[in-house]
């Protein structure tokens, strides 16, 4: 296993680890790569991928508009709210 | 001496107490919440309503199948108007604005919430000891270190600890690895986890979609039926809900099985265990033998490759259903000069260290590069591994293991990730294969605490299950 490059998986997961916390992570993520390194010995070339265990098959609707009208009680949760909109700092210039 | 769902139905139907007592009593104990097992206990006025509602039934004889019945909520439900929080510092403020599928269909059948149980920070955990809010305490002592607090097991450590120290009748937990049958085990309660795809995640905490599945922490084997009865129901919300056909899981419960059974006890779970461990299988084939059931040994093939492959496939799942906590829409927004700041900051402040780690394993094993050696083969060994109990299941209609490999440990004890993880061996094997199983309490340790063992049945056959499960409890009558 090549090393683990903790600040662009941390990157990926958009999270900002405290420097002093890196080696923490790099660490504890090497050593559960590690562990689970043992799937590597198993033949599977013959075998499929299961995504969805009990074999139903997933249900699929129509895509159809249902108006709920539900504006106020989806940005009673927001951190910031600017009238009918989530308010975020400026993103274009 | 608790009393059943049942039993304390009939004495709300003879009006020997009334739902407003029945209420009170359980509120004040979850009031004193002496084992952090609640992250909010519902205000008696906002209950109050639905307490009144559920009396009128009973005063005009049509109560319904859990009427007046006081009940614990894992805060992974979405509970409509209630604070919602998985027990995470980002999901800290959030009031949901509906209600999820399971939750709604206990509420239609006249249950009352007392209040949302403490769990493991998005439910990743096997001690409670990764919630934002404080770890729980097991309300059992181990007799030779009775001034040590004991962790009540994970994720539904809150729901455990709450119905076993009678502040709720029964709680709903959900399960991903083993989140409901480790807890029931360790705090000597009766765990559910249904076959994936019975109960609707609809409004449930997301954790790793392709195994969470909803299920009861009870007293008894009865009263998981009663709940299973409630909850098990088709959902289109859920695409990955099943649309058989459900059974009636409190009927014929105590019914004999109408042929011989066999049962399997895989030799390769019972290497290198306890003798107390050892001692709840030993016991548990001794008094079922003696009901017309055939014990037969069975190997795994892939028991090895199961922790491996689910720590993979979890946290891969995970830092996928987790990218939605950004601080934008809900949740805790941290400050930052522009959004990709807003984003990492609320993030990196916002989930605690084992769900940190948990998304840098999901990233690591997605990224580029490694998607195939990892995730991949993952997903191509829970293949094999479902082989490997549809092949045991063709010659045996149950399979008995131990819930556990241990009893109880001390809060702060298991510091390392890995051997935290390996608590979850004898039921992340049956979560991978998405088939039913039942956690229910066998005996106590030498150290005085309780223990359990998990029948595992074929999908979908809940009901024959708890038949079974209902007759062992029946058997080893293990009382406090």
């Amino acid at each position: 296993m090549s090393d683990i490059d903790i600040k662009r998986i941390s990157y990926l997961a958009k999270l900002k680890l405290p420097q002093e916390k890196e080696e923490f992570y790099a660490n504890s993520l090497k050593e559960i790569i590690n562990w689970v390194d043992n799937l590597k010995q198993i033949d599977t070339n013959e075998v499929k991928p299961l995504h969805n265990v009990t074999n139903t098959t997933e249900s699929i609707r129509n895509d159809e508009i249902k108006k709920y009208n539900l504006v106020e009680e989806v940005l009673s949760n927001a951190p910031e709210r600017a009238q009918n909109f989530f308010k975020v700092p400026k993103v274009v210039d | 001496m608790k009393q059943s769902i049942s039993q304390i139905k009939n004495s709300l139907k003879k009006k020997s107490i009334s739902v407003e007592e029945l209420h009170d009593e359980f509120f004040k104990k979850a009031k004193l919440n002496s084992n952090n097992a609640y992250n909010l206990i519902t205000d008696k006025a906002q209950n109050k309503s639905l307490i009144d509602e559920s009396q009128k039934r009973y005063d005009n004889s049509n109560s319904l199948p859990l009427d007046g019945i006081p009940l614990g909520i894992k805060d992974l439900f979405c509970t409509k108007g209630v604070r919602t929080t998985a027990s995470s510092k980002i999901l800290s403020n959030f009031i949901p604005n509906y209600e999820s599928f399971v939750t709604q269909q206990l509420l239609n059948d006249g249950s009352i919430f007392i209040g949302k149980n403490n769990c493991d920070e998005f439910a990743m955990g096997s001690s409670n000891e990764t919630s934002h809010f404080g770890p729980v305490i097991n309300p059992w002592k181990n007799k030779n270190e009775p001034n040590n607090n004991l962790v009540p097991g994970g994720s539904s450590g809150g729901s455990a600890a709450a119905v076993a120290e009678g502040s709720c009748v029964a709680s709903m937990g959900t399960d991903t690895g083993g989140s409901i049958r480790q807890p029931a085990s360790l705090c000597g309660i009766v765990g559910l986890k249904p076959t994936f795809g019975s109960c609707s995640r609809w409004g449930i905490v997301a954790f790793a979609s392709s195994l969470d599945q909803a299920g009861p922490l009870t007293n008894c084997v009865e009263d998981a039926a009663h709940i299973l009865n409630s909850i098990n129901k088709y959902d289109f919300n859920d695409s990955t809900s099943s649309n058989h056909k459900r059974d009636d899981y409190v009927k014929d419960l105590n019914k004999k099985f109408e042929k011989k059974i066999k049962i399997g006890i895989p030799s390769d779970y019972l290497k290198d265990v306890s003798q107390d461990i050892l001692n709840q299988i030993e016991n548990a084939k001794k008094v079922l033998s003696q009901h017309d059931i055939e014990f037969i040994d069975v190997e795994f093939t892939t028991t090895e490759y199961a922790l491996s492959t689910y720590y993979i496939l979890a946290p891969a799942e995970a830092s996928s259903n987790l990218a939605r906590y950004d601080g934008i829409r809900y949740g805790v927004r941290e400050k930052g000069e522009n959004l990709d700041d807003i984003y990492l900051n609320s993030r990196t402040k916002g989930f605690g260290d084992e769900v940190t780690r948990r998304i840098l394993i999901g990233a690591y094993v997605l990224s580029a590069g490694y998607y195939d050696a990892y995730y991949r083969q993952a997903q191509k060994v829970r293949r094999l591994i479902k082989n490997d109990f549809e092949r045991i299941l063709k010659d045996v209609d149950f399979i008995l293991t131990p819930t556990t490999p241990n009893e109880a440990f001390k809060i702060g004890d298991k510091l390392d990730p890995i051997s935290m993880y390996k608590n979850d061996i004898y039921t992340v094997p049956t979560s991978l294969a998405g088939l039913p199983g039942v956690s229910i309490p066998s005996g106590l340790s030498s150290n005085g605490l309780p223990l359990g063992i998990q029948f595992i049945g074929n999908y979908f056959q809940e009901k024959k299950l708890l038949q079974l499960a209902a007759l062992a409890e029946k058997e080893l009558a293990f009382n406090e």
